[in-house]
Parts: structure tokens; sequence; C-alpha cells
């Protein structure tokens, strides 16, 4: 039965190195169970937000170790919201373009297949800026 | 309990692949050892058998990608078996399942492999 946490948030600062992924992925699973998600939902929302830390780890930092992941999960109402704040360089939505998977087949390539479960596994996915900080935004919604 | 361990055994002529545990970017770098060694050393018909497999992120799905061309340039393949339903929605959002064959169980795998051998 899912728990009541509507409004409620938690945060978890994660030095931005590889070795922590299982720790957000494993948080996220279980804060989806939280609030009712069945197992096959939790583990998409998992594997999503091991795609986008990574993305930031990798590509926002370039590998740093000495730098910082800010993950919070949001349960609103209707959504379960994952916001992975970096100060590494920022994605704008603009410049992205997610894979096309009948094309990816006739040529398949390494590349960008991050991107494509993010989007296909979440309900929303944003990349906002504020100020250094910049932030990636997911939604799975409820229901 | 490590992250990710990898057991290759040899069966009929094909190696079998069976991680353990989880492939994402902090642990692919073990899975595509375990890809390149059998491709440098020619077995080029490769089972990935999935049973233990808790989760693959992208990372590990590139890895496939990445030995996929000299493999089948050199007469091989790489198959998949024993998928959970999560490491399957994976493969099939991803397109992979029109890109390899995957099969329940890792006998039909063997069996594939065999009748392109007698082909």
């Amino acid at each position: 039965m899912a728990a009541n946490l509507d409004g409620m948030s938690f945060r978890l600062v994660i030095p931005s190195q590889t070795r922590y992924l299982n720790l957000v992925t494993n948080l996220a699973k279980r804060a989806s169970a939280t609030v009712g998600l069945d197992d096959a939902t939790a583990a998409k929302v998992s594997i999503a937000v091991d795609e986008a830390v990574t993305n930031i780890i990798l590509h926002a930092y370039q590998n740093d170790p000495n730098q910082s992941v800010e993950v919070e999960l949001r349960f609103a109402s209707n959504s379960l919201e994952v916001h992975l704040w970096h100060t590494g360089q920022g994605l704008r939505e603009d410049q992205i373009t997610l894979p096309d998977p009948s094309e990816y087949i006739r040529r398949p390539r390494k590349g960008g297949l991050g991107l494509l479960l993010m989007s296909r596994f979440m309900d929303e996915v944003h990349y906002l800026k504020n100020g250094d900080r910049n932030e990636c935004c997911m939604i799975k919604r409820l229901g | 309990m490590a992250d990710l361990s990898i057991q290759v055994r040899e069966l009929d002529g094909v190696s079998v692949i069976e991680p353990s545990g989880f492939i994402n970017a902090h642990t692919v770098k073990h899975f595509e050892s375990a890809l390149e060694d059998l491709v440098k050393i020619g077995h080029y018909n490769i089972l990935l058998n999935c049973v233990k497999l808790n989760y693959i992120s992208s990372a590990g799905l590139g890895a496939i990608m990445g030995q996929i061309e000299t493999i089948r340039k050199n007469g091989g393949d790489i198959m998949l078996s024993n998928l959970r339903e999560s490491v399957f929605t994976i493969f099939d959002t991803l397109g992979f399942t029109q890109l390899y064959q995957v099969f329940e169980q890792e006998e039909s795998a063997l069996s594939a492999f065999a009748s392109i051998r007698r082909s």
C-alpha cells in the first residue's frame, strides 16, 4: 500500500563517482515502491536515474571525481519527481536530439541511448539552469 | 558482495557469459573486458545468459554494440537468454530485440547456434 508522502522530499549529495550509482538507483527504486508504483515501473525509474546521474558524472563533470551531485526526491500527490543538480557542463533541451530507434537499428552506434531511456521511462524530462547550477528534472506520474 | 561478477563457460562451441549483479557505468569495464577477451581469442559465438542480471544500463548495451561488428564479420553472433522482465524492457525499448535473437532459455539459444553452424 502506498504511503502518504504528499509534499515530502529528501535530499542526498553524492561525490561525482560512478561507485555511488547503485546507492542512488536503489533509493529511487525504493521511493517508487513507496509511492505505489509497481515493480516494473520502479525499475524504469531506477534506470532513468542511473542514466541521468551517469550523464552528469561522465559528461557534465567529464569524470572529475571531486565534484558532487545533489539528488532530491519529491513526493507530490500525483507524481514522483527526481531532481538532480550539478555545477558541470549543463545540457539544454534544444541541444538534445534523441536517437530514432528505427534508424538506430539500421545503423547501430554507441551513444545517446541513455537519454532515450530517460525519455521513454519517465513522463517528463527537463533540463534547467539557475545561475551556475544545472538541473535535470524527471517526473513520473502516479496512476 | 561484488557489484558484478562474470562467469564464462564453453558449451557446445558457444561461449556462455553469465553476469551476476548489475551492469552500469561503474561495472561496465568488467563486462567489456569479458567480451573483448573472447573476441581476442576468436570465440565469436557468444550467448549472454542474463538469469542473474539485475539490471543493465545503456553503458552495458554500448559494450555489446562495441563488439558486434567484429563478431558478425567473423561469422559469429551474440544471442541473449533468460532475461528478466525489467532487463528485457531495456533491450526492447532500445530496439535491441530486433538486433539480437532473444530466447527464454539457454538451451534454445544453444540450439539456434547449432542450427546456424549446420546451415
